[in-house]
C-alpha cells in the first residue's frame, strides 16, 4: 500500500453507529439464512414501515437521553394527539387543520411536561410518572373509552389517508418516506446546530452548562415540547396509517422507544447521542419481532429469545465498539 | 489460487446455490397439492390463564388436522403490536391467519391481508369491518345474562343496594359490550346503584388491589361484577379475607382459579366462553376452507356459546352432555379432557360451521 493510500485508510472513521449497523446486519443475514423470504424487498419495507413510528420516537427521545432526562408519557401524547386530530375531523374540521391541531396538543403536552419539570424541579421521569395517567385519562374521556374512526369517505378519501393507508401505489411506503426525512432534520438539529449543543452540554453536566450561560430551564422546556411534537406527529401518522385510533394505542411504546435508542448507542448517563442510532436499534428491535415470527418460534418462547437476541445484539455492538476504539 | 480452481469454487457454489433453492422454494404442483398447511395463530396477550385455554383449542384442532400451527402475539395487549405480529405472519407465509381483534385501527390492516389472499378468522375480540367470520360469544347478550343471575341472586327487581362494576380495559370493544348488558339487566332494579365501571386492570396483582379497594370503599355492596378473566378469582380473594362478607361475586372464564373461587363459596357465578370452541373452531374454518376453496372473505358470525357455571350447576351450551361442578374443575386443567368432552361438538357444530354462520349483527343483538 503506497503512504497517501495507508494516510486516508488511517484518516477514515468508522461512523458511530458502525457497529449496531453490523450487529443489524448479523441479525437480518440470520434470520434471512433460516428463511429466505424474509429477505424479500416488499417484507423488508413493510417492515421498515410497520415499526417507522415508534423509530421516529425514538430518534427523538435520544434528545431526552442525552440530556440526561426521560419522558414516560409520549406514548400518551401520541395516543391524545391523535384522538384530538381524529375526533377534530369527525366533527367538521377540515382534514388538514385536524392535523395541525393534534401537533399543537401534542407540543403543548410535552410543554407542559418541561414546565412542570423546571417548575417542580423535579427529574421529568417523575413527573411523566404523573401526566401519562393525566393524558391517557383525558384521552378516555374525550373518546368515551372507544376507537375514533373517521369513516366518512369524505375523510377517508383525503391524500393524507390514501398516502399514509398505502392507497396510492409509491415504491417506498410514505411513511418511511417522511420519517427518514424527519430522521435527518432530528440528526442535524442535534449535530448541527446550537440547540443540539447545548442539549448535549446539560446532558454531559448541567451545572456547568448552566455556569457556561446556557438557559437550561428553557433549553428543558423545549426539548420536551419537542418530544411533544413529535409524539403529536406520530399520532397522526397513525392515525392516517393504520385509520383509527384505539384506546389502548401507544400503551406499549415506551419499553421499544427506549430499547430502541439505547440499542442504538445513546447512552443513559446523558452527554451524548445518535438519532441514527436509534433508527437502526428500532430496526433491530423490529427485526427480532419478525424474526421470533418467521422462525416459528412458539409464543411462550418468544420472549425469552427476544430477550436473548437484545443481549445478543448489545453484545456484538459492543465487541464491535471494542475493537473500533483498540484500532483507533 | 489458480483461475482454474477459482472456478471450480465458483461453479461448485452455484451448484450447491441452485440445489438449496430447488430444496427449499420451488414446488412441483402435486407437492404443492400435498403440501402441509400452515395456520398462524395470534393472540392479544400471551401468558393469560384463559387465553391459553383458546391456544390448546387451536392447537388440538391443528393436531387433529394435521396440520402446523405457529402462535404468537404481543407481551401486553395493544393493537398495533398485535397487527405487526399478524402482518409478520402474513409474510412469513402461512396459509391462514386467526387473530383476536383488540382493536378497530387493526382492522384496515387486516383487510389488507385478506385482500392479498390470505385468510383471516377473527375470534374473541371482534374487529367490526373485517372481512372474514367471526368466532366469539354473544357479548352483549352474556353481559345480559351475567347481570340477571347477579340480580336474582341480590333480591331480583326489589333489591336495594350498592353493586360494584369493574372493567379490566376500558374500550375494549368486547367488555364495553358485556358491561352494556350487565347494566341494562341491573337498571331493572330501581334501588341498586352502579358504583362504576371501574378500571380495576388486567394484571392479576393489579386487579386484586383494585377489587380490594373497591370494596373497602363500599363495604355494603350487595355484588361485585367483573368483566374479566382475573375477576371472578379476585373478587374470591377479597370477598374471603372479609370475614362473614355477604357480597355476591359474579364474572367471566372458567380458569382454575376462578373455578376454585366458585367452589369455596367465596364468588357465585362465572360465565365461560366455551374457549376450546374459540379455540378450535377458527383453526378448523381456515383449514376447511384453504382445502375445499370455500371462500370466507366476508363479516360473519359464529356463536362459540356461553357456559353458566355456579358451584352447584354447570351449563353448557349447544345441548352438550350435562357435567358436574368437578368435572369441569379437572377439565379446566386437562386439554385431553377437554377435547374429549368436546368431540360430538367437533363432530357436529363445529363441523358444520357454514350451516351456523350468521350475519355479523347477531353478535351484538
Amino acid at each position: 500500500m503506497s503512504e497517501r493510500a495507508k494516510s486516508k485508510s488511517r484518516r477514515f472513521k468508522f461512523p458511530e453507529e458502525a457497529s449496531v449497523i453490523f450487529a443489524l446486519l448479523v441479525l437480518v443475514g440470520i434470520v434471512g439464512t433460516l428463511r429466505p423470504t424474509f429477505l424479500k424487498p416488499q417484507n423488508l419495507l413493510n417492515l421498515a414501515a410497520s415499526y417507522s413510528i415508534s423509530a421516529l420516537l425514538a430518534g427523538c427521545i435520544v434528545y431526552l437521553l442525552s440530556m440526561g432526562e426521560i419522558d414516560l408519557s409520549f406514548g400518551w401524547i401520541l395516543n391524545l394527539s391523535a384522538v384530538v386530530a381524529g375526533l377534530s375531523m369527525i366533527a367538521g374540521v377540515p382534514v388538514w387543520i385536524a392535523i395541525i391541531l393534534g401537533i399543537v396538543a401534542g407540543g403543548l403536552m410535552g410543554a407542559i411536561n418541561g414546565f412542570l419539570t423546571v417548575v417542580m424541579r423535579l427529574p421529568l421521569i417523575i413527573v411523566t410518572l404523573g401526566t401519562a395517567s393525566v393524558f391517557q385519562g383525558i384521552s378516555l374521556i374525550s373518546n368515551k373509552s372507544g376507537s375514533v374512526v373517521p369513516t366518512d369517505e369524505k375523510l377517508t378519501s383525503n391524500i393524507f389517508f390514501r398516502a399514509l393507508g398505502g392507497e396510492i401505489d409509491t415504491p417506498v411506503p410514505f411513511i418511511l418516506i417522511f420519517v427518514v426525512f424527519a430522521f435527518l432534520v432530528l440528526h442535524l438539529t442535534l449535530h448541527k446546530t446550537r440547540f443540539g449543543y447545548r442539549i448535549l452540554a446539560i446532558g454531559s453536566n448541567p451545572e456547568a452548562a448552566r455556569l457556561a450561560g446556557i438557559p437550561t430551564k428553557r433549553i428543558k422546556i423545549l426539548v420536551c415540547a419537542l418530544m411533544g411534537v413529535v409524539s403529536g406527529i406520530g399520532g397522526v401518522l397513525f392515525l392516517g396509517f393504520r385509520g383509527a385510533v384505539d384506546p389502548s394505542t401507544g400503551a406499549n411504546l415506551l419499553l421499544p422507544v427506549v430499547a430502541a435508542a439505547i440499542i442504538g448507542g445513546t447512552p443513559l448517563s446523558g452527554g451524548a447521542g445518535t438519532v441514527w442510532g436509534s433508527l437502526v436499534g428500532a430496526l433491530i428491535v423490529g427485526v427480532i419481532g419478525v424474526g421470533v415470527v418467521f422462525l416459528g418460534i412458539d409464543a411462550v418462547w418468544s420472549t425469552l429469545v427476544t430477550g436473548l437476541v437484545i443481549i445478543f445484539a448489545i453484545g456484538v455492538d459492543q465487541v464491535v465498539r471494542v475493537r473500533k476504539n483498540r484500532a483507533g | 489460487m489458480t483461475i482454474k480452481s477459482r472456478k471450480a469454487r465458483w461453479s461448485a457454489l452455484a451448484l450447491t446455490t441452485a440445489m438449496v433453492l430447488s430444496a427449499s422454494g420451488v414446488a412441483t404442483p402435486a407437492q404443492a397439492a400435498q403440501k402441509k398447511l400452515t395456520i398462524g395463530f395470534v393472540v392479544h396477550v400471551i401468558g393469560n390463564p384463559f387465553i391459553n385455554q383458546i391456544i390448546d383449542g387451536a392447537k388440538a384442532a391443528a393436531k387433529d388436522l394435521g396440520v402446523t400451527i405457529k402462535v404468537t402475539g404481543p407481551a401486553g395487549a395493544e393493537g398495533d403490536a398485535q397487527l405487526t405480529a399478524v402482518q409478520n405472519m402474513a409474510a412469513s407465509g402461512v396459509d391462514g391467519i386467526a387473530t383476536s381483534v383488540p382493536a378497530a385501527s387493526m382492522v384496515k390492516g387486516l383487510n389488507a391481508i385478506i385482500k392479498a389472499g390470505t385468510p383471516i378468522v377473527q375470534f374473541n375480540g371482534l374487529g367490526v369491518g373485517v372481512n372474514g367470520p367471526y368466532v366469539g360469544e354473544k357479548s352483549v347478550e352474556s353481559g345480559r345474562l351475567l347481570g340477571k343471575m347477579v340480580l336474582d341472586k341480590i333480591g331480583g327487581t326489589s333489591a336495594k343496594g350498592d353493586v360494584i362494576v369493574g372493567n379490566c380495559y376500558p374500550g375494549f370493544p368486547v367488555l364495553e359490550n358485556r358491561q352494556k348488558g350487565v347494566l341494562e339487566s341491573l337498571a331493572k332494579a330501581s334501588g341498586v346503584k352502579i358504583v362504576g365501571p371501574s378500571d380495576v386492570k388486567v394484571d392479576s396483582a393489579a386487579n386484586f388491589a383494585a377489587w380490594q379497594g373497591l370494596l373497602a370503599a363500599n363495604p355494603n355492596a350487595l355484588a361485585m361484577v367483573g368483566l374479566c378473566a382475573p375477576d371472578v378469582e379476585s373478587i374470591g380473594k377479597v370477598n374471603a379475607a372479609v370475614p362473614g362478607s355477604k357480597t355476591i361475586g359474579g364474572g367471566y372464564d372458567l380458569t382454575t382459579g376462578n373455578l376454585a373461587a366458585l367452589a369455596n363459596g367465596s364468588a357465585h357465578i362465572s360465565l365461560g366462553q366455551t374457549p376450546f370452541v374459540q379455540g378450535y373452531l377458527p383453526v378448523y374454518i381456515l383449514v376447511d376452507s384453504i382445502r375445499n376453496k370455500i371462500k370466507i372473505n366476508k363479516p360473519g358470525f359464529i356463536d362459540a356459546g356461553t357456559e353458566i357455571v355456579t358451584a352447584t350447576s354447570v351449563i353448557e351450551p349447544f345441548k352438550s352432555a350435562p357435567l358436574t361442578f368437578t368435572e369441569l374443575q379437572k377439565m379446566s386443567a386437562s386439554l385431553t379432557l377437554t377435547r374429549k368432552y368436546y368431540d360430538p361438538l367437533v363432530k357436529g357444530y363445529i363441523k358444520n360451521w357454514k350451516k351456523n354462520l350468521k350475519p355479523i349483527a347477531d353478535e351484538s343483538a
